[in-house]
């Protein structure tokens, strides 16, 4: 028997015992059934504390852990039950005694360089007035549902790390995110809750709207916006602004060239656009052209107004076509300009954010489309005023052969310069439309079934509630929560059997806490959601009343398991990861294969969409690894360093070839339905590289990613605007972080760079 | 940004006390600076190697 213990304060006192047996009987009796004799108590008493004994001082929470196996090691199952309640109910009275008021001292008087919880999501920022009011609401509500909301034992194993509920502050709220159609949203234009917008005439004015529409959803919603169709949605506006220059250019023609005044050449336009038949486009210049030759002349003669030859007609619209595409092509690039820099500054969530927004594009290949994409593209690589690289929009070139892919694609020339966009920007990241198990839904040019990625990776395509519906617009997550993988290969030590047998325990746990979820979630009205579902953003919800239940519509998200640290969980079952040894990597597609099994079973018996996540992980990295260094201490290789591996990567500290990397993630991008990213770090040097940069996407393609980038340093001195890699010294201007530069280098510095930033009042 | 001008020797220096704006990928989105990860999200670029061809 250890002679010591250590409490959870840190204080170590004299082992106790009776205290072991105190518990168990009060486990035992709170059962009514399996009546244990007081005997029996004292054996397992006894074997409890044999089973801590050591050099080491056990921790109360160890014994508590012995108590546990004992009690399902002799077939005391409901007892152990009602114990790991007990431990759960004692863990939040401890928790709700502490911590929600020295959470908001923590809140209010510290700033967020200093304490982490500020810092939990990189894109809030916490230090500000209404950054600072959304961490209030956003942490009480967290106090709430642990302590009044969730089932005892999710509630337990949610607070102490086995598994992670995400956006649980949200969790009587709302969804994760939407797959937003502007192209159905603009047509006969729209309200968002404050104002009712007409449809849309230019494609300045679409551009605009597009941001107000991420804009009106993320503030109904949890996580993030994405437009999976941009280039197809934006066309329609590039195809009204051309048309509309195209009349204007034809008209001044006339001005210029016959004299007219400005009223004749108007009255003859709109003759014009009402009897010639076709409407002028960029593809279809030649035939209006044609049409009008026609047309025109005769339509001068029998009025009796002045002559226009077939000749000087075709002339007309020689210049008009020329100056509307021009035109179209300025007004296209301004307003890919505005929305990157709308997307980057405009407020959501009062003020703490700026809308979390993705756009898909790449696949259209109309001449309207590549305008978009092409302008979009320039727009991005040109940056923020003063040349700051854009943030937002997280941009997903789609990549497809016969499209993009291959010289003589198509759009091959706009893949060319995604790349060039993306080793200056970080910006696009690529999907990959040829992955088996994307391309099983791609129907040539029906956006529809093209799948899309949110930019953190969400992926949202098949859908058992209805198979006639494997669409990607108005359709996304509900929620999501994740796995402590590498915990439960840490105690089964080895043990591959007990090791599936917790997994499913915990997949258990997870599907049981989501239908929790979504029970609330099935509980809301339209009128919840005046955007999402009342302008019908959201799949079917059109088909709705406003006092109508958003219960069966919302059978068309997902709902999603995740996890984290497939390397940490390999190391601890085998002592290598999967980068190490193809053992490892084989047992990882086993694991991984496995829990992707028990979401596809757990869709057919439902009938909901249950899928497999390969988590984001932005602040889960040090929350479970925190947790877990304190129960086990620092394993190598496992819980030593601050994070655990995000979701099934390969360890970012571990040396390995970009194309390896890649080929050992791919495969499971197929399993990770719900969503996934790989991602390689390539050196400033390789990056300016375009063919190297090239290779390593092709590379990615051909071993079936769905989604992927690569990584680049990308530093920027405010002082002379200097955008690449800077390492202790500016390149440009030679100071060191924290240094002056004179004003007088500055203004040398400015007749080669004319674009660097100004200093308003020195200069 | 915030500009902070020093008169030193009578010439004006501009930046005095402003640091590198460095961008990173964090979890498939980007982030305006470092100084907004969390203290994982730190240690773990931090710990990134670069990846050969």
């Amino acid at each position: 028997m250890p002679r010591q213990i250590r409490k959870r304060n840190g204080v170590v006192v004299q082992f106790d015992a009776s205290k072991i047996f105190g518990a168990i009987r009060k486990a035992n009796q709170a059962v009514g059934e399996e009546a244990m004799t007081p005997e029996m108590i004292d054996v397992l008493t006894k074997k409890v504390a044999a089973s801590v004994e050591g050099n080491d001082i056990p921790t109360v929470e160890q014994v508590q852990d012995r108590v546990e196996e004992q009690l399902i090691a002799f077939g005391y199952a409901k007892t152990a039950k009602a114990y790991i309640l007990y431990r759960a109910e004692h863990a939040k009275i401890r928790q709700a005694e502490s911590s929600l008021m020295d959470i908001y001292k923590e809140l209010t008087f510290r700033d967020a360089k200093d304490a982490d919880i500020k810092r939990e999501n990189a894109n809030i920022d916490a230090d500000t007035a209404m950054g600072t009011m959304l961490k209030y609401g956003s942490e009480g509500s967290k106090y709430f549902i642990n302590n009044h909301v969730l089932p005892k034992d999710i509630a337990a194993a949610h607070i102490n790390g086995d598994i992670h509920i995400h956006d649980e502050d949200f969790y009587m709220l709302t969804e994760t995110c939407c797959q937003i159609d502007l192209i159905r949203l603009f047509s006969g234009g729209f309200c968002t809750g404050h104002g009712f917008l007409r449809e849309p005439k230019d494609i300045r004015s679409y551009a605009a709207l597009a941001c107000i529409a991420i804009q009106a959803n993320q503030n109904e919603m949890h996580g993030g916006q994405s437009v999976p169709n941009f280039d197809y949605a934006m066309a329609g506006g590039v195809r009204k602004t051309f048309r509309k220059a195209y009349f204007k250019a034809l008209a001044q023609y006339f001005e210029v060239s016959h004299g007219m005044s400005r009223g004749d050449a108007r009255a003859l336009v709109s003759a014009v656009r009402e009897s010639v038949g076709s409407e002028p486009t960029l593809q279809r210049g030649e035939a209006f052209g044609q049409a009008l030759s026609e047309w025109l002349p005769a339509h001068q003669r029998e009025n009796g107004f002045e002559a226009i030859s077939a000749q000087e007609a075709l002339a007309a619209h020689a210049y008009a076509m020329r100056t509307a595409e021009a035109d179209t092509d300025d007004a296209t690039f301004q307003a890919m300009e505005a929305l990157v820099h709308n997307l980057n500054t405009m407020n959501s969530r009062a003020g703490a954010q700026v809308p979390f927004s993705s756009i898909n594009y790449g696949t259209d290949t109309s001449p309207e489309a590549r305008m978009v994409i092409r302008n979009l593209l320039l727009a991005t690589e040109d940056g923020l005023g003063d040349g700051e690289t854009p943030i937002f929009p997280v941009q997903i070139f789609k990549i497809k052969e016969g499209v993009n892919f291959n010289p003589g694609d198509p759009n091959y020339d706009l893949f060319q310069l995604a790349i060039r966009t993306s080793a200056k920007r970080l910006f696009p990241n690529f999907s990959f439309l040829d992955a088996p198990f994307n391309l099983q839904y791609y129907k040539p040019g029906d956006y529809d079934t093209e799948v899309a990625y949110m930019g953190c990776r969400t992926r949202v395509m098949g859908n058992v509630h209805d198979p006639d519906r494997q669409v990607t617009c108005g359709r996304g997550n509900l929620s999501f929560t994740s796995i402590n993988l590498p915990r439960i290969a840490i105690e089964a030590k080895g043990d591959l059997k007990k090791f599936y047998k917790t997994l499913d325990d915990r997949i258990d746990l997870v599907i049981r806490q989501l239908l929790h979820r979504f029970q609330i979630q099935c509980g809301k009205k339209v009128y919840n959601y005046p955007f999402l579902m009342g302008q019908g953003v959201w799949l079917d919800s059109d088909k709705l009343g406003p006092d109508e239940s958003v219960a069966e519509v919302l059978r068309h998200g997902t709902l999603s398991v995740g996890f984290i640290g497939l390397a940490e969980t390999l190391k601890a079952l085998t002592g290598k990861h999967h980068g190490e040894s193809a053992e490892s990597q084989k047992l990882g597609l086993q694991i991984i294969g496995h829990m992707r099994e028990r979401m596809d079973e757990e869709s057919r018996q439902t009938g909901l969409n249950f899928t497999l996540l390969a988590t984001p992980a932005e602040g889960l990295s040090g929350r479970f690894l925190r947790i877990d260094q304190k129960k086990y201490g620092k394993l190598p290789g496992i819980t030593d360093r601050d994070y655990y591996t995000n979701s099934f990567h390969i360890p970012v500290y571990y040396p390995i070839s970009a194309f390896k990397k890649i080929e050992l993630e791919a495969p499971y991008h197929a399993l990770t339905n719900a969503g996934h990213i790989s991602y390689v770090e390539l050196d400033g040097d390789v990056c300016r590289n375009l063919e190297a940069f090239e290779s390593v996407i092709r590379w990615m393609q051909k071993c079936g990613v769905g989604y992927g980038s690569v990584n680049h340093p990308v530093d920027r001195d405010p002082v002379c605007g200097y955008t690449g890699v800077i390492g202790d010294v500016c390149p440009r201007c030679g100071r060191r972080e924290g240094e002056g530069v004179s004003i007088e280098k500055l203004r040398e510095l400015r007749k080669k760079y004319p674009s660097m930033p100004r200093f308003v009042g020195l200069e | 940004m915030t500009q902070k001008t020093t008169a030193a020797n009578e010439t004006m220096m501009v930046g005095e006390g402003v640091g590198f704006a460095r961008i990173r990928r964090i979890t498939g989105y980007l982030v305006g600076t470092l100084d907004r990860f969390n203290n994982a999200k730190r240690a773990e670029e931090n710990d990134r190697v670069k990846h050969g061809l």
